[in-house]
């Protein structure tokens, strides 16, 4: 089957929505078009592994984000279940796995992330899961009524959610990092360790300069070994272990790509008519003149919109500082910016483990680039606007190190 | 016409889209929930009328974009008569 279609967007999640929206509202007649490789409508991906609502403390139904309706009502079709497979940029088709041919005037890329593979011979058993789906968040919350132990693999934002979870429904958790702390190198070895503090008082054993080299059970895990030969039982391992996406089928089409698709400020990439917006994304980044990928759920919004925007016809710059943060074990986490530590960073501590509250603040060239805070998350509203305003603060090291300090000063 | 915004502090996950949506209104605290930036130094999650806000200007179209933009739909808007508005 072959069809038409104006705006094609490929991927259902916040960005591909968004953008959909965002067409619909300037566009009322051309038609619009969504492919999602998951047979479900727009739903909350972010809260998938928030423990309030594996724990059902948030009704299920909360998860959706649109009801059925809004797309018969916004018109927009809805292909769930169906990937795309092959994208042809010169003849403007993308191919799904059914063998349906679609041909558009406008296309976007918003196909998100991939959960990188756990690299062992016997990661598709029963129990093992990655979190980046509303079926494997189904499986985890069925799996642990059920279960007594869990591993959780690797150190990062779904790995602190997942271990905060499974502890609150009871379970005993351990954590396998590879590096010698929670989140290195992203974080310095500090903050590493109050991450790593707050959990083991939540109860969760930690080792550290671990892999896992053999995976035990039938079809279903239950126990793993380590390359150091210790066993460890388990009926839930949740690993999270990074994200990678190879993108071939659209590099093969011609459109550059990187770490992800790359794409000019105004999120158009390397073939013109072809957008990316969201996780997949990396973009010209305006604001820290730097080309950057980022895995945000305001990101992945903004972008949509903007994209979506400029599918119509409008030439809108890409420009915003995004941020992302959690909770739990009685600690917060929050990332704003850029926080790779290159380099060519400066790297400067505000506050500190004894106070129990620690900020980096990342500055290139005496200008900020990033920060992660722990118990600081108030500090997010300054701090973003600093790195927005592209503030000079060369001199300004002191106050910025100074907890008394208050960042708003720096505004002013 | 939004005349009160409230925030239900069991759902917000703190994902701060309020904050970057309308930064004169919402902002997270020290639990990482949002709250609503009100006169006299008040903050707290509300609910807060149209007369309390610190930002009084704010258009309904950022409130309404910074509660649409919420990803657990926990940001109340409420109208004429306490009439909900969103979500």
């Amino acid at each position: 089957m072959e069809k038409k279609i104006k705006y094609l967007i490929v991927g259902g999640g916040v960005a591909g929505t968004t953008a959909a929206e965002t067409i619909r509202q300037k566009d009322d007649a051309g038609t619009v078009a969504i492919v999602s490789d998951e047979p479900y409508r727009f739903y909350s991906r972010i809260m998938l592994s928030k423990p309030n609502f594996f724990l059902e403390k948030i009704p299920f139904e909360q998860v959706w984000l649109k009801d059925e309706a809004w797309y018969g009502k916004n018109r927009v079709e809805l292909l769930a279940g169906r990937k795309a497979i092959k994208l042809d940029s010169a003849g403007k088709t993308i191919t799904l796995d059914n063998g349906d041919i679609l041909n558009y005037e406008k296309l976007l890329l918003s196909i998100g992330g991939c959960a990188r593979p756990w690299p062992i011979a016997g990661a598709e058993k029963r129990g093992i899961f990655y979190l980046r789906t509303l079926d494997d968040a189904k499986g985890v919350i069925s799996m642990v009524k059920t279960s007594k132990q869990a591993i959780s693999v690797g150190g990062g934002f779904i790995s602190f959610e997942m271990c905060d979870m499974l502890r609150l429904a009871g379970i005993d958790v351990t954590l396998l990092l590879r590096e010698s702390y929670f989140w290195e190198p992203m974080l310095d070895e500090t903050s590493g360790r109050m991450i790593e503090d707050a959990l083991e008082k939540g109860g969760v054993k930690i080792m550290r300069n671990t892999e896992v080299s053999e995976i035990i059970g039938e079809n279903a895990v239950e126990a793993v070994i380590t390359k150091k030969g210790e066993k460890i039982p388990c009926q839930i391992a949740s690993v999270g272990i990074g994200v990678f996406c190879p993108f071939t089928w659209v590099a093969e089409a011609g459109v550059k790509v990187n770490r992800g698709i790359l794409s000019d400020e105004y999120l158009e990439t390397s073939v013109p008519d072809i957008f990316v917006a969201g996780d997949s994304a990396e973009f010209k980044d305006l604001v820290l003149g730097e080309q950057i990928q980022l895995g945000n759920w305001v990101n992945a919004q903004m972008q949509g919109r903007t994209a979506g925007l400029n599918m119509t016809g409008a030439k809108n710059l890409f420009s915003m500082v995004s941020f992302y943060t959690t909770q739990g074990f009685g600690i917060t986490i929050g990332f704003v910016g850029d926080v790779r530590p290159e380099k060519d960073r400066l790297i400067i501590s505000r506050g500190s483990k004894e106070m129990n509250s620690y900020a980096r603040l990342l500055l290139k060239d005496g200008k900020l680039m990033g920060a992660t805070l722990i118990n600081r998350t108030q500090e997010l509203g300054p701090l973003s606007k600093l790195i927005e305003k592209r503030t000079n603060l060369a001199g300004k090291e002191s106050e910025l190190a100074d907890v008394s300090f208050s960042l708003a000063n720096l505004l002013k | 016409m939004i005349k009160k915004i409230s925030v239900d502090r069991n759902l917000c996950i703190g994902a701060a889209s309020c904050v970057l949506t309308a930064g004169t209104v919402f902002e997270l605290d020290g639990e990482n929930k949002a709250i609503i930036i009100q006169k006299n130094s008040v903050k707290n999650s509300g609910p807060a009328e149209k007369g309390a806000w610190a930002d009084e200007a704010v258009a309904d179209e950022t409130l309404l974009l910074a509660a649409q933009s919420c990803p657990t739909k926990a940001i109340f808007l409420f109208g004429e008569n306490d009439k909900q508005v969103y979500p």
